[in-house]
């Protein structure tokens, strides 16, 4: 075990937060919401009643919530590469704790939304077996460090090998 | 080999059949004259002969084989398919027949494996008698592979069955009764909807106002719902009874030396394996009604059902005296004792508020609709509620509770529906902590155990003390890493002795 301990230590890293620049991808996510909301009300005020202000209150609430979520959320979020399991711990409003065992880590993919190729960031998705489906993601990497997480995770997972994953 | 031959009439005619309504169109669409009538039966005929053509390709084409490690198939008439499962990869083996399946005496045969959404392999249609020679040689050379010696003596002996569980008309009959299927409520409410106006003018005694119109004469909206649920339940129960029965008539279960094995349907019958080293939870359900009688139901879950198949699949027990239930349970993960730890008191205030909201706003429903002048009625009965809440919100909180035994997580919850999900530490897929807005007002927190196995397979104690839940997510995950450990070495001490023994 040892053996496997020493292989496996450099893999393993301290708490990280995520990259600062994901508050302006969640809070261009909330701004386009704001749009659509706001379009929504607007139309139909408009419709009703003719006035326009009520849209514009809409948007500028909604934009106000998103970006202060957004900058919260970025707060809130951190992650861990721990010896035999990544630990992530993030939620304004409700707080989620998830360890996920590298056991049962079926595959591991990056993904980079039109968003976050703008803020030149990516997504790291970690797929299990369990039945609450491919929850477990990060958001707000580098594109390198998404990439070198991938791999270690990746590492981790090969030697963690020697069960089923199901 | 082959499929069975009688399946190639079948399958065409349930081709054909597919294509009738078309058929119907025309007929009802024409003048039913002689030519109209003659040409049509004539163009069944002729899809009859097309459709036969293609299924006579398809059955001779089509070739499987089970081999020492792997179930092989060959498929396809257009483009070929050539499919080998690894056969320790195989998690259930089950079969189907309809009425007129078995009629013909022919079967399918589905074979799952725990990756992807749909089944990997699927036989249409083999003989009865091969179906089973199937089910069991499966494990049996399954059983062989994990041993990692096979015996030619062994081949063709079928090992011993002992029927652990058979239903009884009685329990057929509880079952149906308390057995509600809320997917056939929305059909019911659209009836009800038409039924519970004049339910609630019939059989209210008094009138609110002697001068109001019948049209006005519903008392309260709250009698009118009440009225309404009960006959919605009433009606849907019956009807989901009778579906219930016939699916679970003449259930039985039987218990091989690595698996579980049910057959159970009137109309449709139905047979599966369970493979007990594949178990990833087991769940005991047992709703308020299934609960007065002392009745409870056991599921058993692998992996090999896609999330959103029928879950009835992998029932164990659908409904037996809880005892048994609990028995067959241990028998099938070694339990022990299960003494619930209780969510701290305090739990229960967030009952007792979440409640009296819910109240508030059907209040304000009911006195939005008085005022729109749609129902004449008292909306402040749902006052008369209130005294139930702390009551409820006591009942919701004991039947909460959670237990952490040597090697399984047990999570208890619901009154009306409750549940008690077993999850094994060896089978842990993710653990999480959640605490909601309103949790971290009180300091709770619900400790997830996540299993593979679709919706239900997690274990969830809801509601714990915030920290505790914290300590249980490390201790959670150490007895994982303990488990799994354990079970390498077990699996590497079996197969040094099966070395040795060799000669």
């Amino acid at each position: 075990m040892t053996a496997l301990e020493s292989d496996v230590q450099p893999l393993t890293g301290p708490t990280r937060a995520l990259d600062s620049r994901v508050r302006l991808v969640w809070a261009g996510q909330a701004l386009v919401t704001a749009l659509v909301v706001a379009g929504v009300v607007g139309t139909v005020a408009y419709a009703l009643e003719g006035l326009l202000w009520p849209a514009a209150l809409v948007f500028l609430v909604a934009v106000t919530l998103g970006v202060t979520h957004a900058h919260l959320r970025y707060r809130r979020w951190s992650y861990r590469v721990r010896e035999s399991s990544l630990s992530l711990d993030r939620g304004v409003l409700t707080r989620v704790r998830t360890v996920v065992p590298y056991v049962r880590v079926q595959h591991i993919d990056t993904r980079r939304g039109p968003l976050e190729r703008a803020t030149g960031l990516a997504t790291l998705v970690v797929y299990t077996a369990g039945s609450r489906g491919a929850d477990v993601t990060i958001p707000g990497l580098t594109p390198g460090d998404a990439a070198d997480l991938q791999t270690r995770l990746e590492r981790l997972a090969i030697a963690a090998e020697g069960e089923e994953a199901v | 080999m082959r499929l069975d031959p009688r399946s190639v009439p079948y399958r065409a005619g349930a081709s054909t059949a597919r294509l009738l309504w078309a058929v119907v169109v025309v007929a009802l669409t024409s003048q039913l004259d002689e030519r109209v009538g003659l040409t049509l039966a004539g163009g069944v005929v002729v899809l009859f002969a097309a459709a036969a053509t293609y299924q006579l390709a398809y059955y001779r084409r089509f070739e499987y084989d089970l081999a020492d490690d792997t179930f092989d198939i060959r498929s396809g008439v257009l483009s070929r398919r050539e499919r080998d499962i690894p056969l320790r990869r195989i998690q259930n083996v089950d079969t189907s027949q309809n009425v007129v399946q078995q009629l013909l005496g022919i079967t399918e045969v589905r074979l799952e494996t725990a990756g992807g959404d749909e089944t990997e392999a699927v036989l249409q249609y083999v003989s009865a008698a091969e179906a089973t020679r199937l089910q069991d040689d499966i494990s049996r050379l399954k059983r062989g592979d994990a041993n990692g010696e096979r015996e030619e003596g062994e081949r063709g002996t079928h090992p011993e069955r002992e029927t652990v569980f058979a239903i009884t008309p009685r329990e057929l009959f509880l079952l149906g009764v308390v057995s509600l299927d809320l997917r056939l409520v929305p059909v019911f409410s659209v009836v009800a909807g038409v039924l519970v106006p004049s339910i609630a003018v019939s059989t209210t005694p008094f009138g609110p106002m002697g001068e109001m119109p019948m049209s006005s004469m519903v008392t309260s909206p709250l009698v009118a719902i009440s009225l309404g649920t009960v006959a919605l339940y009433a009606l849907a129960a019956a009807a989901s009874g009778v579906v219930t029965a016939t699916n679970y008539y003449g259930f039985r279960l039987s218990r091989g030396p690595d698996e579980l094995r049910y057959e159970r349907g009137l109309f449709q019958r139905y047979t599966g394996t369970i493979p007990l080293a594949k178990v990833q939870s087991l769940t005991v359900d047992a709703n308020a009604l299934a609960r007065l009688g002392g009745y409870a139901s056991l599921t058993v879950r692998t992996a090999g059902y896609a999330p959103g198949d029928t879950e009835g699949a992998q029932s164990a027990v659908p409904f037996a005296d809880r005892e048994r239930v609990w028995a067959l349970a241990r028998s099938v993960e070694d339990l022990g004792e299960v003494s619930f730890e209780r969510p701290p008191r305090r739990a229960r205030t967030r009952y007792a508020a979440r409640y009296l909201i819910g109240l508030a706003l059907l209040t304000g429903a009911f006195y939005a609709v008085t005022r729109l002048d749609a129902v004449w009625g008292r909306w402040w009965l749902t006052a008369a509620l209130v005294p139930f809440v702390p009551v409820a919100a006591h009942l919701k909180w004991r039947a909460r509770g959670y237990a952490l035994l040597d090697d399984h997580v047990v999570t208890r919850n619901g009154f009306f529906l409750r549940r008690t999900t077993v999850v094994p530490y060896h089978r842990v897929q993710t653990v999480s902590t959640v605490q909601t807005v309103f949790q971290r007002r009180r300091d709770l927190a619900t400790l997830l155990v996540d299993a593979a196995g679709g919706s239900g397979a997690d274990a969830r104690a809801v509601d714990i003390d915030a920290t505790v839940a914290e300590a249980l997510r490390g201790t959670v995950e150490a007895r994982l890493n303990r488990a799994l450990a354990a079970r390498r070495e077990q699996r590497h001490r079996e197969r040094t002795a099966s070395l040795t023994d060799d000669p």
